[in-house]
């Protein structure tokens, strides 16, 4: 079998150029790769896309980008690790300049073209805020041509949340509201609210009118979302949703992703809600 | 029509296993039929019904290697494994050679293919042996095959009085057989593949059908015997599921080898759906069962085009509590004739 890029499992080879601690047990990893085809295939990814990172030895695993190519060349991740997880642990023990291999890019994306002029309410919970922040960072990066952008940002304690470090610039940019909230509030924590992103979100209370919502998170967090939004006005039609599915091709062949006769992998992992309420299985 | 005696037969397989790397029926043992590597034809079995398992080892291996990492200090090198040379698998039953058909659909003509898959199929010959009845379990009938169907071989043996009537079916079972002595039958004598007994067709639910019938009841109460064991995945001809596994190979001071495999999956496996943070859509057993089943007769014909299953009954067999697709069939049918029935009711 050549080594000329006919073998869609194979992939590319990367250092890793940048380690950075997001929160607990959660880095951004920045990877460099090191060849053209391989920066050929990453030129223009999408927001919303994944790709799977290998630690060699250890295995790979499916993550959503979480840059965007108008910010530079480096591929970052967000990857938390898990206690019994042999990649992620693998992943969080590199250091700099530690080969690294990702796949890629894979899936579909949130349609950032389409969505242009409208209000966009960005929903993250934990980790999940991983394949949104591509989304705040090309609305921010083209701030005149969409509308209104608020993002809720959830995680279970503090410790958890990720992306602190943008917040201030995010809060500073035109028409760009930031609310946080942590299912449990330590005593000296104010810099958000207590209690479910439901609870934030109904308070906060966007106007669905000529607006798109965009969520990630746990399966049963996206489904009690998509309650709040309908009682707020929001059709199944304006909400957007990004689910997982723990591929091991990514290309539609393993098997592993399926929801009734759909895969997540190619099908997704982008769906509007519509689409998701009417699979003949539930992602929850 | 061409024949070939036993004789001429062996003959040939000595021959061809000098050549070529010949995968064939072969009894291991306690009754048991495998197909496996032969190096001549005194080990290949031609009295057997279907082997233990499936052949579907020989294309989609059940550990494959697919890529060797060699780590040196900072250094890291990829290499591709290739697959072997060319194989025959000769003795397949048309069931085993019908699986392919699907595997062929997800692996090779869906696009990106799978390289391994792919050029290991391409180096693949089939020489089907037709069976001389229908077993017990046996039902290709009802899911489009034949005992004797030739249409997924290179080439079709057909078992018949003092050897065997020859069917080239592919320019690659024709240039195969050239090397053969056939004779050509000139005496007039019926040399067809005589009339053999059929198991009763069991009623398939068509694919666009299976739906209407995704919330009964029946999956959880079929579900309640299934011990998640996944033997009916590892034996399917055409279950498919795959996971990955980085695994080491070699250690030494200065080299780190390890190699990217493939292994069988099943998704009947308790934690197959499960995602980040330990969420699993699909906990009971019989919403996995289910999905394998709707695998095989909705979500596979409807996203890759054949069938999921080819009737070789081995399943029904190797079930250790009796889950039996053929009363399942039966079952999802009778299902479907009641909901016509009150439609039926509803328009008048």
């Amino acid at each position: 079998m050549s080594n000329d890029g006919t073998n869609p499992m194979r992939p590319y080879l990367g250092v890793l150029a940048g380690i950075k601690e997001l929160a607990a047990d959660i880095r951004l990893f920045q990877i460099e790769l090191q060849n053209a085809t391989g920066k050929a295939a990453f030129a223009d990814y999408m927001p919303g896309q994944f790709a799977f990172v290998s630690a060699f030895g250890a295995g790979e695993a499916p993550f959503g980008i979480t840059s965007i190519p108008g910010r530079g060349e480096l591929l970052e991740f967000a990857i938390h690790r898990h206690p019994h997880g042999k990649t992620t642990n693998a992943l969080h023990s590199l250091k700099l300049g530690d080969p690294v291999g990702v796949r890629g890019p894979l899936g579909n994306w949130f349609p950032m073209d389409e969505i242009k002029g409208k209000d966009i309410i960005v929903i993250g919970g934990g980790i999940g805020g991983a394949p949104l922040r591509p989304v705040i960072s090309t609305i921010l990066d083209d701030r005149e041509n969409y509308g209104g952008l608020t993002i809720l940002w959830a995680a279970r304690n503090p410790s958890l949340l990720i992306f602190t470090e943008e917040y201030d610039s995010w809060r500073a940019t035109p028409r760009t509201d930031l609310h946080l909230t942590v299912d449990q509030r330590p005593p000296d924590w104010r810099e958000g609210n207590e209690g479910l992103i439901t609870t934030l979100l109904e308070n906060v209370g966007p106007s669905p009118k000529n607006a798109i919502t965009i969520t990630c998170g746990p399966p049963i967090m996206i489904h009690f979302v998509a309650l709040s939004l309908r009682k707020l006005g929001f059709t199944l039609d304006q909400m957007l949703v990004t689910l997982e599915g723990r591929m091991h091709c990514g290309i539609g062949k393993c098997g592993r992703c399926n929801l009734g006769d759909i895969f997540v992998c190619v099908d997704g992992p982008v769906f509007h809600h519509s689409q998701v309420a009417g699979l003949m299985e539930s992602f929850l | 029509m061409m024949f070939m005696t036993h004789d001429d037969l062996t003959t040939w397989l000595d021959h061809l296993t000098k050549e070529l790397k010949v995968i064939a029926p072969r009894d291991v043992g306690k009754g048991h039929v495998l197909y496996r590597p032969v190096t001549n034809s005194s080990e290949i079995t031609f009295d057997y019904t279907r082997p233990d398992l499936s052949a579907k080892e020989f294309l989609l291996p059940h550990t494959e290697r697919l890529m060797r990492f060699e780590k040196r200090a900072d250094q890291l090198e990829m290499h591709d494994l290739s697959c072997e040379a060319e194989q025959i698998i000769f003795g397949i039953r048309p069931c085993d050679a019908h699986g392919f058909v699907a595997l062929d659909a997800l692996f090779r003509d869906q696009e990106p293919a799978d390289a391994h898959y792919s050029q290991r199929r391409e180096m693949t010959i089939l020489v089907g042996m037709a069976c001389p009845q229908m077993w017990e379990g046996c039902f290709c009938t009802s899911v489009g095959g034949a005992p004797d169907d030739p249409s997924h071989l290179d080439a079709l043996l057909i078992p018949v009085d003092g050897g065997y009537a020859v069917q080239t079916v592919t320019d690659k079972g024709e240039k195969l057989l050239a090397s053969a002595d056939f004779k050509e039958v000139t005496d007039g004598q019926d040399r067809t593949l005589p009339e053999i007994p059929m198991n009763e067709i069991v009623p398939v639910l068509p694919p666009e059908q299976w739906p209407g019938h995704f919330d009964e009841d029946y999956w959880m109460r079929l579900g309640e015997r299934c011990l998640s064991c996944k033997l009916c995945t590892f034996i399917c001809p055409t279950c498919r599921c795959f996971d990955l596994r980085d695994e080491p190979i070699a250690s030494g001071a200065n080299l780190v080898v390890h190699e990217r495999m493939r292994v069988w999956d099943a998704c009947t496996a308790p934690n197959y759906r499960t995602i980040a943070g330990g969420h699993n859509s699909r906990p009971l057993k019989g919403q996995r069962i289910r999905n394998r089943y709707y695998c095989k007769f909705h979500y596979y014909p409807q996203d890759f085009g054949p069938l999921g299953c080819v009737g070789c009954g081995r399943c029904v067999e190797v079930c250790p509590v009796n889950i039996d697709i053929l009363e399942m069939l039966s079952t999802v049918s009778a299902m479907q004739r009641e909901l016509d029935v009150l439609e039926a009711e509803v328009e008048l």
